[in-house]
């Protein structure tokens, strides 16, 4: 409501007169809101006799006459401070913060009265500990450092409030030795220490009293020096060094995204075996103890690299998560081919619907189911009775198992020739021998499951004969 | 100074006076205004008292006067433009820096004479003086100031700040590696807290002087004649790469050689500060003849376009081990590994050769490729061309009116309980 009459620049009580107090304070005034009073109803009076006498030309209704005089839209000059114009003086003044009472001149309100500089209280100054010189003989006598020294030393602290790469910079090279910055803060910080142990006023930046217990701060030179020899170091390095760990990175990342790749790819044969197998024996564990060996030695150098790394880095992972490999060796894999849900509780339902694949098999293995079905000159969708349900389904679950064993068996023949040409490549002149039993004949499907799997999970026989 | 709240902000305005000596000038005014009163030419013309300058060689505004000077040995010391750029017979140009400091203090005294006399209006017992210095100024050089100040002005007191110091605060840093690009040298001083590193300074002698004898060297080999603008009567306007035609004026006899010098200097100055123009990256034949040409018209009339000549003029600020790049990097590798990250992280250009154009932007470029690449690089230049070359005055301007400086002053009474030897501890 107050918003409104500002727009509207129509006066409401507390914006009064414009003064310097008002521009000063201005937000500070609380807006007086004008609760509107509630002006009762009579008992017995009708709502719509009541609403023609309640007057409300203050509120929202619009005027019916045009109340605008003129002087709305004009610009009102503003009011300032309806006072005098107080008086500015050159004054003396002294501040406190200066040692020698020097005065200098400064504008100010002669209405003000003489107050303390107000910036003297900036004034801050670091608490440098003293020493006499008994004490100094007493406690503070080192073999390195000279009383002149020292004495240079504390005075520079005071001066540079312990700026040490200032004070560093503006060592008297001429009178002392040069000296690293670790050494002037060793001994500063030591002289701290035993001063703060022998005397009872503590050193405000180097004590902290943490549970009513004095805290020395100690300096460790050596740590230090070793961290700045790092940090330069680091600074140092040439782009050449800089590029060479960039390229070093991202080869790791590739390294390790081909052995995630591998890894990916034993891990869905490790399951089609597994899967392959629960037909006639249950299936706990397939995989060798070495699983780090199933990786395809497609390159063994690298394979040794992505070993160390693996350790490294997997080191940290296995706290919060365990490799998928190794999670792998426990799985029981139960399930074979398709799994076809069960029937429903509730309602009345087709038969069909059981033949129906669950929505977990892709695309491709259907089309591909449903080519395998065809050359077997069966019905793609056969009358659904009980025993033929039953039947189709196992059929199809059979079906997808062989596909996806027969593709598998097509990776690892591919991988074997790749790893022999590779091999011929590195070694020419020499051929690689592939032990029949490995080789995918024609027979090579009448050969029993156990083998192959035999074959996948340990290429120790495949390493020696390499 | 104080507000209503009791809160404490702004300044504190106590009438000193900054004062920012300068190879090429000398930069004066109050302190809390933004842009010194006067920035007068380093140098003074002395000549002969006797001369009485004829009606022909007056400036256009006749403002020859004569109480800025004064005679001292029968010797009239001509100082500022509309003194010194008066043809006049035997009135040698001198310069009172040397190396980036004060070194003939009779004539420095004149200036300050001048200063005070003409510049500020009023009695130096009235205002504190807050002067810039190098960085390497030596200690002779510090306190001979500070005596001059005392005992000759009568100053209630004195001040004396690093340059370095003074153009980080300018920029708004207390710690900043500051690349001042001045007329007689480049350096780079990292400041740390307010205290200039004095052992990690580094600086060149390629600065501005020698900008512009390459540029003389520039015209001469393309044989355009810088023609003095004092000596010009007339000319004719006249097609682009057309011969000159203009009248001479007649001279009086026995203009000296160091004034003639100076005068073509401020030319080839003005001709750089023109044309020059500094490429983004190393100077490139091809980018440079693509780049739209500068036209200028030279003093007796002949005028052209500059086209790659701009950008090849400049490269001499950037020669392998001179340039300003290369100092940055020389002073930061000199400094603690600890305030390293710091000054990578705010570098501030200043100086006269930094309002070049493109020339922060050149600096800028290059340092992107030495910094390591751990380090954040960033490079502040005030936009105007006018606060770089104006940045340590401007810094002395805001130090001297903050309320909490007022206690730093060497003060007229400390001066004179502790001697000058105080200089070294006061003014770090």
């Amino acid at each position: 409501m107050a918003d409104i009459l500002d727009i509207l620049d129509i006066e409401h009580p507390g914006a009064g007169e414009i003064s310097r107090d008002s521009i000063i304070h201005g937000d500070k005034i609380k807006k007086k809101y004008i609760t509107a009073k509630s002006v009762k109803r009579p008992e017995g009076m009708h709502r719509e006799v009541f609403a023609l006498l309640y007057n409300d030309s203050n509120k929202d209704l619009p005027p019916l006459l045009p109340t605008d005089s003129g002087k709305a839209y004009k610009q009102t000059k503003a009011k300032l401070g309806m006072r005098k114009a107080r008086k500015w003086t050159w004054a003396p003044f002294n501040n406190p913060a200066r040692k020698d009472n020097a005065v200098f001149h400064h504008w100010k309100r002669a209405s003000d009265e003489a107050k303390e500089y107000p910036f003297a209280q900036f004034n801050k100054q670091v608490s440098i500990p003293s020493y006499t010189e008994s004490e100094y003989n007493q406690y503070l006598k080192s073999e390195d450092w000279s009383q002149a020294e020292t004495d240079h030393l504390m005075d520079m602290c005071q001066r540079f409030d312990l700026r040490f790469i200032v004070i560093h910079d503006r060592w008297d090279r001429a009178a002392f030795r040069d000296r690293s910055i670790e050494d002037l803060k060793e001994r500063y910080y030591g002289i701290c220490a035993t001063l703060s142990k022998v005397k009872t006023n503590p050193w405000s930046n180097t004590v902290t009293t943490v549970n009513g217990e004095k805290r020395i701060y100690h300096y460790d030179a050596e740590h230090e020096k070793k961290r700045k020899e790092q940090l330069k170091r680091l600074f140092d390095r040439t782009q050449d060094q800089i590029d060479e760990e960039q390229m070093l990175l991202t080869e790791l990342k590739k390294i390790e995204a081909r052995k995630r790749e591998r890894e990916r790819k034993t891990q869905d044969l490790q399951k089609l075996i597994s899967r392959a197998d629960s037909g006639n024996m249950p299936v706990t564990n397939t995989v060798p103890n070495n699983t780090e060996a199933t990786h395809t030695p497609s390159n063994v150098s690298t394979n040794n690299i992505v070993r160390r790394h693996d350790r490294k880095l997997h080191k940290k992972k296995l706290s919060t998560q365990q490799r998928p490999v190794r999670t792998m060796e426990t799985v029981t894999v139960e399930w074979s081919g398709i799994k076809f849900p069960e029937a429903r509780s509730t309602g009345v339902w087709l038969r069909s619907q059981r033949m129906k694949l669950p929505p977990g098999v892709g695309q491709r293995k259907t089309k591909a189911i449903e080519q395998e079905l065809r050359l077997m000159n069966i019905d793609i969708a056969p009358t659904p009775t009980e025993a033929i349900c039953k039947h189709f389904n196992e059929l199809r679950s059979d079906l997808a198992l062989a596909l996806d064993l027969k593709n598998a068996l097509a990776a690892c023949e591919f991988d074997l020739q790749a790893l022999r040409h590779q091999y011929e490549a590195l070694n020419p002149g020499k051929t690689l021998p592939i032990p029949a039993s490995l080789c995918n004949t024609t027979d090579g499907e009448t050969k029993p499951m156990g083998e192959i799997i035999d074959v996948v999970g340990s290429p120790s026989a495949l390493n020696s004969t390499i | 100074m104080s507000g209503p709240n009791g809160m404490l902000y702004g300044g504190d305005e106590i009438g000193a006076l900054v004062f920012d000596p300068g190879h090429h000038s000398l930069r004066v005014g109050y302190a809390q205004e933004d842009t010194p009163k006067a920035d007068i030419p380093a140098v003074v013309g002395v000549g002969p008292a006797t001369h009485i300058p004829d009606a022909e060689e007056k400036v256009p505004d006749g403002n020859i006067t004569q109480s800025g000077t004064k005679a001292g040995n029968e010797l009239r010391h001509y100082i500022d433009v509309t003194e010194l750029h008066v043809p006049r017979p035997g009135m040698e140009v001198q310069t009172y820096m040397k190396d980036g400091q004060v070194d003939n203090w009779d004539l420095f005294e004149k200036m300050l004479d001048y200063c005070y006399a003409k510049v500020i209006r009023s009695p130096s017992e009235h205002h504190p003086a807050l002067f810039t210095e190098a960085v390497w100024t030596t200690r002779p050089a510090r306190e001979k100031l500070a005596e001059l100040l005392f005992e000759k002005y009568q100053a209630p007191a004195f001040f004396l700040v690093k340059n370095a110091v003074l153009a980080a605060f300018a920029n708004g840093k207390s710690t900043a590696l500051v690349v001042d690009a001045g007329a007689s040298q480049t350096s780079a001083v990292p400041v740390i807290d307010g205290y200039a590193l004095v052992s990690a300074a580094v600086r060149s002698p390629v600065g501005g002087d020698h900008l512009a004898a390459q540029a003389k060297t520039m015209l001469t080999n393309m044989h355009i004649q810088m023609l003095p603008i004092y000596s010009i009567q007339s000319k004719e306007v006249i097609r682009e790469r057309e011969r000159a035609r203009y009248t001479l004026k007649t001279l009086p006899a026995g203009l000296t050689h160091s004034w003639q010098q100076y005068m073509l200097k401020r030319q080839y100055e003005d001709f750089c500060h023109c044309v020059a123009q500094v490429s983004e990256s190393a100077y490139d034949e091809r980018t440079a003849v693509l780049v739209p040409g500068v036209h200028y018209e030279f003093p007796g009339g002949y005028h052209q376009d500059f086209g790659p000549e701009r950008f090849k003029l400049t490269e001499c600020l950037f020669e392998q081990t001179l340039g300003a790049p290369h100092l940055v990097t020389s002073a930061v590798s000199a400094c603690d590994a600890d305030a390293r990250v710091a000054l990578w992280g705010s570098i501030v250009m200043c100086g006269g050769v930094a309002g070049a154009s493109g020339w922060a932007e050149r600096v800028g470029r290059e340092l992107a490729n030495r910094a390591p690449s751990s380090h954040r690089l960033k490079t502040h230049a005030p936009p105007a061309p006018l606060e770089r070359r104006f940045a340590a005055w401007i810094g002395g301007s805001i130090l001297a009116s903050i309320g909490s400086f007022q206690q730093m002053w060497i003060s007229s009474q400390e001066y004179d309980e502790g001697g000058k030897g105080q200089l070294e501890r006061k003014c770090p």
